[in-house]
C-alpha cells in the first residue's frame, strides 16, 4: 500500500514544487542528473568487475583489517557503496567470501562513503564543476558508443562523473538562487527535537532517491549556500546513514540468506553508529572543531566540518562494532540458518533393509515407483499441463486442449532437487546392497530396477531438452507450430495414461503389461515417422521457416526417446510381481528394430 | 545307470540355477500360449470385421502378437537348448 502511494505522493509533491519555484525545479533537477550519473558511473564499474576487480577482492579480503581496507577504497574510488554492496552480497552468495569478510567490508564502505561529502565540500563547492562536466560528457559518449568493453565501461564512467558534477551544479545554482528569496534557514530546529526531526528527514530522503550519496551533496550544497543549519546538516547526514540501509535491506529481500544477513548486519552497524552519533552529537561538535582546527580548516567552513563529522562517527562505529563483530556473526547465522534446498529424500529405503535382501529389493522397487510417480509430476509440468487437468483421468486429447497456459516452472530445479537427488540415493542403495549381499535373481532384479530408474532420469532430461522450443512454440502465433507440438504432448501424455492404466490393472487379471504395451510402442513409432514426414512438407509449403523446423526434428527425437524411456522404465516397474514371470515376459516384448519391421511391412499381409 | 552319473541328475534336480531356468522355461511356455489363442481370435475377428479402420487396427494387432509369438518361440528353443546341453 505505502510502496504504491509513494509514487504519486513524488509526483504530486515535485509537481506542485515546480509549478510554485523555478529553483526548485533546478534543484531537482540536478538531483536527478547527479543520480543519472550514479547510475551510469555503477553501470560502467560493472564492466569491470568481470575480472579484475573480483581478483582485488579475493586477494584483499583475508582478513577482517583487509577488508576493511578494500571496503573504503572501493567505495572511494566508485563513490557507491551499493555497488561494493552489490558485489560483495554476490561473492559472499557464491561462498567466495566469508560472512565475516564480508561485514569488514561493509563496514569499510560505509568509512568510504564518507570520501564523498570530503571532496564535494573540500572540491566541487569551490570549483565551477559544469567547466569540467562538459567535456566529461562529451568525451564519455563517445566512449559509450564503441565495441570495445573497456573502452565502453570508461565511457559509462566519464559520463557519469560527468553528470555527478553538472548535477551538483545544479544543486549549487538553485540553492543560490533560491537563497535570494527564501531562507530555509529560518525553518532550522535546535536541540534533540531538531537533531531527531532532520534525521528523520535524513533517512527519508536517501530512501527516496535511493541514494546516501545524493542526500549528502544534497546538504552540502543548502550547507554552503546557508540555506540549513549546520546543526541539521549534521543530523540529515546521520539519518542518510541509516536510510542508505533501507536500501540495502530492500535490496537483500529478494536473495539469499548469505544477502538477508549481511543486509541485517548493514543495519545494526549503521542504527548503532547513528544512535551514537545523534546522542553524542554536542559533544562530537566540540571534537569536530578541535580535529578541524587541526587540519586547518576555518570555523566558518561548515561544509568542510560536516565531511569531519561525517567521518568522525564511522569511525566511532567501527571502532565499537569491531569487536562485537565475531558476536554478530554468529548470533546473525543462528537466527538466519542456511536454509537447506527442499531435496527429495527416499522414502522406503533405509539401512535396516539391507540385511533383509528380499525387503530390501522391494524397497527399491517402492522407491523407484516413487520416482516415477514424482517424474510424471515434472513431465506434465515441463509440457505445460496443469497438474489437475492431467489428474482428472480424462482422455490425452483433452488434457492437450485444456492445457494452452504456458507454465514457467524451473524444471532445472525440479530435476536437481526431486529427480536425481531420489535417484542418487536410489543408487547409493543398490551399490550398498548388491555389494553386500545380493546373488542370483536378486542381483538381476536389482540392476533392471537401477535401469528402470535410469530410463525414467532419461525421460525427464528427455522432456527438460524439449520444454525450450515448446515453451516457445506456445507462445508463439504459429498455429502450424503448436499444432505440431501439441502432437508431441499428445504422444507423451498417452504413454503416460497407458502405462497407468497398465498398472492399475486389478490383481489376478491376465493382462500380459510388457505385451499389452507393444501395441502402444507401434502407435508412437506410426505417430513419430507421421510428424517427421509432415515436417518435411511443412518447410515446402513454408508453413515454419528452417531454424524453427531443425529445432522441431530435434524435438521429435527427444519426444520418441522419452516415450521410449518411459515405457522401458513402466516394463520393469509395474510387470508381473513374479519375477520369473516378469523376465518371461520381457523376452517376448518387441524392440524398438522389431517395431520398426512391422511398420515396414504392408498392411493386409498374410501372418505365418 | 551308474551312482555316479544318477548323483549329477540328482544335483541338477536340487540346483537353483537348473530350478530356475525351468520356471522360466514354464513361464514362457505360458505367455506362449496366451498369444497363441489371441492369434486366433484377431485372425477370427479380421475374418469378420469389414470396417477398413478397425481392420487396419486388428492387422495391426496381429502383426504385433505373430512377431512376439515368433521371438518367443526363438527363445524357448534357446532355453531347450541349453537345458540339453547341459552335464
Amino acid at each position: 500500500m505505502f510502496r504504491r502511494l509513494l509514487l504519486p505522493v513524488i509526483f504530486l509533491t515535485l509537481g506542485y514544487g515546480f509549478w510554485l519555484s523555478e529553483e526548485f525545479k533546478t534543484i531537482a533537477a540536478g538531483v536527478a542528473v547527479f543520480l543519472f550519473g550514479m547510475i551510469s558511473l555503477e553501470e560502467g564499474f560493472k564492466t569491470f568487475t568481470g575480472g579484475t576487480l573480483e581478483k582485488i577482492l579475493r586477494k584483499s579480503t583475508s582478513n577482517t583489517p583487509k577488508s576493511m581496507l578494500f571496503g573504503v577504497v572501493t567505495t572511494s574510488i566508485m563513490q557507491s557503496s551499493s555497488l561494493v554492496s552489490v558485489i560483495t552480497i554476490s561473492f559472499l552468495s557464491a561462498g567466495l567470501l566469508e560472512l565475516t569478510s564480508a561485514i569488514g567490508i561493509i563496514f569499510g564502505a560505509n568509512l568510504g562513503t564518507t570520501t564523498g561529502a570530503w571532496l564535494v565540500a573540500g572540491f566541487g563547492l569551490k570549483v565551477n564543476l559544469s567547466a569540467y562536466a562538459m567535456p566529461m560528457l562529451v568525451f564519455g559518449v563517445i566512449l559509450m558508443f564503441q565495441q570495445a568493453r573497456h573502452l565502453k565501461g570508461s565511457g559509462y564512467v566519464l559520463a557519469g562523473l560527468g553528470f555527478l558534477f553538472l548535477g551538483i551544479h545544479y544543486m549549487k545554482e538553485g540553492f543560490d538562487t533560491f537563497g535570494q528569496g527564501i531562507n530555509l534557514a529560518e525553518y532550522a530546529m535546535t536541540g534533540y527535537g531538531g537533531v531527531f526531526a532532520f534525521a528523520g528527514i535524513g533517512i527519508l530522503a536517501t530512501v527516496v532517491m535511493q541514494s546516501s550519496h545524493a542526500t549528502l551533496v544534497l546538504t552540502l550544497t543548502a550547507l554552503a549556500a546557508q540555506q540549513i543549519s549546520y546543526e541539521n546538516a549534521l543530523a540529515i547526514a546521520i539519518g542518510s546513514n541509516i536510510g542508505t540501509t533501507i536500501t540495502a535491506i530492500i535490496g537483500a529481500l529478494g536473495s539469499g540468506v548469505n544477502g538477508r544477513r549481511l543486509a541485517v548486519a548493514h543495519l545494526v552497524f549503521n542504527l548503532s553508529t547513528g544512535l551514537i552519533a545523534i546522542l553524542g552529537i554536542f559533544q562530537l561538535i566540540i571534537v569536530v572543531s578541535w580535529i578541524s582546527s587541526r587540519l586547518g580548516i576555518t570555523a566558518d567552513n561548515y561544509t568542510l566540518q560536516l565531511a569531519v563529522f561525517h567521518s568522525l562517527f564511522n569511525i566511532i562505529g567501527i571502532i565499537v562494532m569491531l569487536p562485537l563483530m565475531g558476536l554478530l556473526v554468529k548470533l546473525l547465522e543462528k537466527l538466519m540458518p542456511i536454509e537447506e534446498p527442499e531435496i527429495e529424500r527416499p522414502m522406503y529405503l533405509n539401512e535396516s533393509l539391507e540385511e533383509v535382501p528380499d525387503a530390501a529389493t522391494e524397497a527399491v522397487r517402492n522407491e523407484t515407483i516413487r520416482l516415477y510417480d514424482i517424474a510424471v509430476d515434472v513431465i506434465t509440468n515441463g509440457l505445460s499441463i496443469q497438474r489437475e487437468v492431467f489428474q482428472s483421468g480424462k482422455k490425452a486429447r483433452y488434457v492437450i486442449r485444456k492445457s494452452k497456459e504456458v507454465i514457467d516452472n524451473d524444471i532445472e530445479d525440479l530435476y536437481e532437487r526431486k529427480i536425481k537427488a531420489l535417484y542418487g540415493a536410489i543408487v547409493e542403495f543398490i551399490i550398498h546392497t548388491r555389494g553386500g549381499y545380493a546373488k542370483g535373481a536378486l542381483k538381476e532384479e536389482l540392476n533392471a530396477l537401477r535401469g528402470a530408474g535410469q530410463h525414467v532420469v532419461e525421460a525427464v532430461k528427455g522432456v527438460k531438452h524439449l520444454r525450450k522450443n515448446l515453451l516457445r512454440a506456445l507462445k508463439s502465433d504459429n498455429v502450424y507450430l503448436i499444432k505440431e507440438y501439441n502432437k508431441l504432448r499428445f504422444l507423451i501424455v498417452r504413454v503416460l495414461r497407458e502405462i497407468e492404466a497398465s498398472r492399475s490393472t486389478p490383481e489376478g487379471d491376465t493382462q500380459v503389461i510388457p505385451l499389452q504395451l507393444d501395441p502402444l510402442k507401434l502407435e508412437i513409432e506410426e505417430k513419430i515417422n507421421g510428424i517427421s514426414s509432415g515436417l518435411d512438407r511443412s518447410i515446402r509449403k513454408n508453413l515454419v521457416n528452417v531454424r524453427s523446423a531443425t529445432s522441431l526434428m530435434n524435438d521429435i527425437s527427444y519426444c520418441k526417446d522419452t516415450c521410449w524411456d518411459l515405457i522401458e522404465a513402466g516394463l520393469v516397474l509395474f510387470s508381473s510381481s513374479n519375477r520369473v514371470d516378469q523376465t518371461a515376459e520381457q523376452s517376448v516384448a518387441l524392440d524398438e528394430h522389431e517395431i520398426a519391421a512391422i511398420i515396414e511391412t504392408p498392411h493386409g499381409e498374410p501372418q505365418p | 545307470m551308474s551312482v555316479k552319473s544318477l548323483l549329477e541328475k540328482l544335483n541338477i534336480l536340487l540346483s537353483e540355477e537348473h530350478r530356475e531356468q525351468l520356471a522360466k522355461y514354464k513361464s514362457l511356455k505360458k505367455v506362449l500360449r496366451a498369444l497363441r489363442r489371441e492369434k486366433a481370435a484377431l485372425k477370427e475377428s479380421l475374418a469378420t470385421t469389414e470396417n477398413e479402420a478397425a481392420r487396419k487396427d486388428i492387422d495391426s494387432r496381429l502383426k504385433i502378437v505373430s512377431a512376439q509369438r515368433k521371438k518367443g518361440l526363438k527363445v524357448l528353443k534357446k532355453l531347450k537348448s541349453e537345458r540339453n546341453n547341459k552335464p
